[in-house]
């Protein structure tokens, strides 16, 4: 009995159950340009779901009267009402401007600090494993635990912080830190710094791992110091991580408004009074998500644009 | 040894059943679980909580009932969420003035029939049922009061030989007196960071300017309320006499403050009496009053948290918790534990709270004390426009006259 010799250029007859195998039909899906797509479509729906749906929403929302409280005046569309609205706020651009301070404060703040430890720990000298564990605990702790955790430690009747400060003679007497508008913005930006310091620190960890040691030494032969190695060799390799991460934290940071709500609730009067929380305020305590789902869209533009035009100044596309 | 066919299984299978469709209940336990939102925090609170859910359960152990904490700041956000989602809890305590934003936002359920019907509905006063009632209404029991009051340092007021304040400027004379602020001592505790807001529409109240009409016009008259904005911020700004931290005290600085012997005066409600006897002699070192009257008339609150149903499922399970708070049993027992006096006017007259004089000033406000403003963003005018622009007086970003202004803005824009 002769047998057919089979190849690619000459398969064997299809049977029906061949017609018909599951396993078979996506095995030669696969073989096409469009098992890409099709893999990439579970991702996409839940995104679609969880992302641009409610995104979507959140704008509609912007342009309607929508106030959980008065169902008597409907929800017609109102076309921009809301964003002229906001025009006229005083609160918008305080808490604006007080977004601008928070943010490019803590991110200042943070980085700085958050290099200065990579850099430390990088080192690996004794104890540095120790000391990275530490140094990352506060990433770990929640926003709310923290929050109450400084509010205590900076109370005015009983905070540890002021007992310091005045057993070591800096000030006079206890101070009510969150009372005072020249100190609450700045109080609070401490605190979220110390809080958030260590993401930085991660990811220029991880990064400054990257950066090849012949680097260095050939600095060192050309007889660059320490700050000319940083300016020169670190910072620049270091260019995709940190633009990376300062995006992520401006985001973390214009959007997350738990820790100034445990801290001050904006106050005192507006003086920390920052976008996401005047948009939870407006939302959840006068149920107006027509003008918060307006604030909320000024927000996601700002992000963007932000985002936008620091990839665009970094440079971090280029080589 | 017995052997069973398949015809005798079978047989065996089918008289069970009968058997369990004859006698349903004792086929299956039945019982009911309900979950209950509340915004209990304080040690305190959650035991008073604790001794209510031994008594029900004692009473109803066929009814589970699961707490959820749910804090004050983040209530609205969460019940709202729950409410669009559909995930809405089974009871929710309700203070008097969410009662309308719930309202319209259809979180509660009618009880008006369930409430004619109850056995018990006659120990509670109609009035305690006004700030939960709309067009003839009712959408919840009260389970608890909270009656507004003074606590002083009767120990400081004896040395210092002052008599205890009955008025605003009584209060205001014996705050100054009392003041060290070399000593870190102060005669009054100003709640002007979270929760302040209530106290300040109080204020204005005392002084001729109500938040609203009866006929829901503004009442807030701009120059009654200027001159009580000054009285209230001046005894921060003017006199001195109340911690420089006031505008960012709320409830746990307050408390503190007064249980540290940092200030002589704190305005409250009972319901943290606790939580002052745990650090304070009562009838020694402090003291109970009813709230000072004011220029015009004396406000104090007599507010209540509502039980509510929320949810149409085990409603019936829910209600038997909801009218269990009205028992005098779990009303003192919760008393007792907090402080929160009963809503129930037979709990009230029980002997373990007539015979306490430090609940002398409390039974006397029952007399006189009125309910919160209640309107469809009263909560949200109160906290978003009355507490900051207050701040901002208090820290010298704003005079008197600038923030009523801002106040009678906000008030148009919420009720328009």
């Amino acid at each position: 009995m002769s047998r057919a010799m089979y190849t690619a250029a000459n398969p064997p007859p299809r049977t029906a159950w061949d017609r018909i195998n599951p396993i078979r039909l996506i095995g030669e899906l696969s073989e096409t340009r469009y098992w890409m797509y099709l893999l990439l479509l579970p991702s996409a729906l839940l995104i679609t779901a969880v992302v641009l749906y409610p995104t979507a929403y959140g704008m509609q929302m912007s342009f309607r009267e929508m106030r959980l409280n008065r169902p008597d005046l409907g929800t017609d569309w109102v076309l921009f009402k809301h964003y002229a609205r906001m025009l006229a706020d005083p609160i918008f651009w305080t808490a604006l401007r007080n977004t601008a301070v928070w943010v490019t404060s803590s991110i200042a703040l943070e980085f700085l600090i958050g290099l200065v430890a990579a850099l430390a720990l990088n080192r690996n000298l004794p104890g540095t494993k120790l000391l990275a564990v530490l140094i990352l605990l506060p990433y770990f702790l929640p926003n709310v635990v923290a929050g109450h955790m400084w509010a205590l430690m900076l109370d005015p009747r009983m905070g540890v912080i002021n007992d310091l400060l005045v057993r070591t003679g800096l000030l006079t007497g206890y101070k009510a830190w969150f009372a005072d508008p020249s100190t609450a913005m700045a109080a609070a930006i401490i605190v979220e710094s110390w809080h958030s310091f260590p993401f930085f620190t991660l990811l220029i960890m991880a990064g400054l791992k990257g950066i090849p040691t012949d680097l260095y030494k050939a600095a060192d032969i050309d007889g660059a110091g320490p700050f000319a190695q940083l300016r020169l060799i670190t910072l620049p390799m270091l260019k995709t991580i940190i633009a990376a991460a300062v995006i992520l934290r401006v985001i973390g940071l214009v959007n997350s408004p738990d820790l100034l709500l445990i801290l001050t609730s904006g106050g005192p009067g507006r003086s920390t009074q920052v976008l996401s929380l005047y948009a939870f305020q407006i939302a959840y305590k006068d149920f107006n998500f027509g003008y918060a789902g307006a604030l909320s869209v000024v927000m996601f533009v700002l992000l963007m644009l932000f985002a936008w035009a620091y990839v665009r100044l970094s440079k971090v596309n280029q080589d | 040894m017995t052997r069973f066919d398949r015809r005798s299984v079978l047989k065996m299978g089918g008289g069970m059943l009968a058997a369990s469709a004859l006698f349903p209940k004792a086929a299956f336990a039945q019982s009911a679980s309900i979950n209950y939102w509340h915004t209990f925090t304080s040690q305190s609170e959650q035991a008073g909580l604790d001794s209510v859910m031994a008594l029900f359960k004692a009473a109803h152990p066929d009814i589970n009932v699961t707490p959820e904490n749910i804090p004050n700041p983040e209530f609205m956000a969460k019940i709202t969420a729950a409410v669009v989602s559909g995930s809405r809890p089974n009871v929710t305590m309700v203070s008097s003035e969410r009662f309308r934003d719930l309202l319209a936002m259809g979180a509660l359920i009618d009880m008006t029939d369930r409430i004619a019907n109850w056995e018990r509905r006659a120990d509670f006063d109609d009035s305690r049922f006004a700030s939960i009632s709309l067009d003839g209404k009712v959408y919840g029991v009260p389970g608890f009061a909270f009656v507004d009051w003074m606590y002083y340092r009767k120990d400081w007021f004896e040395e210092a030989g002052i008599a205890p304040p009955k008025t605003y400027a009584e209060m205001r004379d014996a705050a100054i007196k009392l003041t060290d602020a070399s000593k870190g001592r102060y005669g009054f505790g100003l709640r002007g960071g979270p929760g302040g807001q209530n106290y300040i529409i109080n204020v204005m109240e005392a002084f001729g300017s109500p938040v609203l009409h009866a006929d829901g016009s503004i009442g807030l008259d701009r120059d009654k309320a200027i001159e009580a904005i000054d009285f209230f911020a001046g005894l921060l700004v003017k006199d001195g006499a109340v911690p420089p931290s006031a505008a960012n005290d709320g409830f746990r600085q307050v408390i503190e403050g007064f249980q540290t012997g940092q200030t002589a005066m704190i305005w409250h409600h009972t319901g943290s009496y606790q939580d002052i006897v745990s650090k304070l002699e009562p009838g020694v070192q402090f003291g109970t009053l009813a709230m000072p009257a004011g220029p015009a008339t004396r406000v104090a609150r007599l507010a209540y948290a509502y039980n509510t149903i929320t949810k149409e499922d085990g409603a019936d399970a829910a209600w038997e918790w909801i009218k269990f708070w009205g028992e005098p049993d779990a009303a003192v027992a919760f008393l007792e534990k907090t402080g929160y006096f009963p809503a129930s006017t037979v709990a009230a007259q029980d002997q373990r709270i007539t015979g306490n004089p430090m609940y002398a000033a409390a039974a006397d406000t029952l007399a006189f004390g009125i309910p919160q403003p209640s309107f469809p963003g009263a909560a949200g005018w109160a906290e978003s426009s009355v507490l900051p622009n207050f701040q901002r007086v208090l820290i010298g970003e704003a005079t008197a006259e600038q923030a009523v202004d801002e106040m009678i803005a906000g008030l148009a824009e919420a009720t328009a």
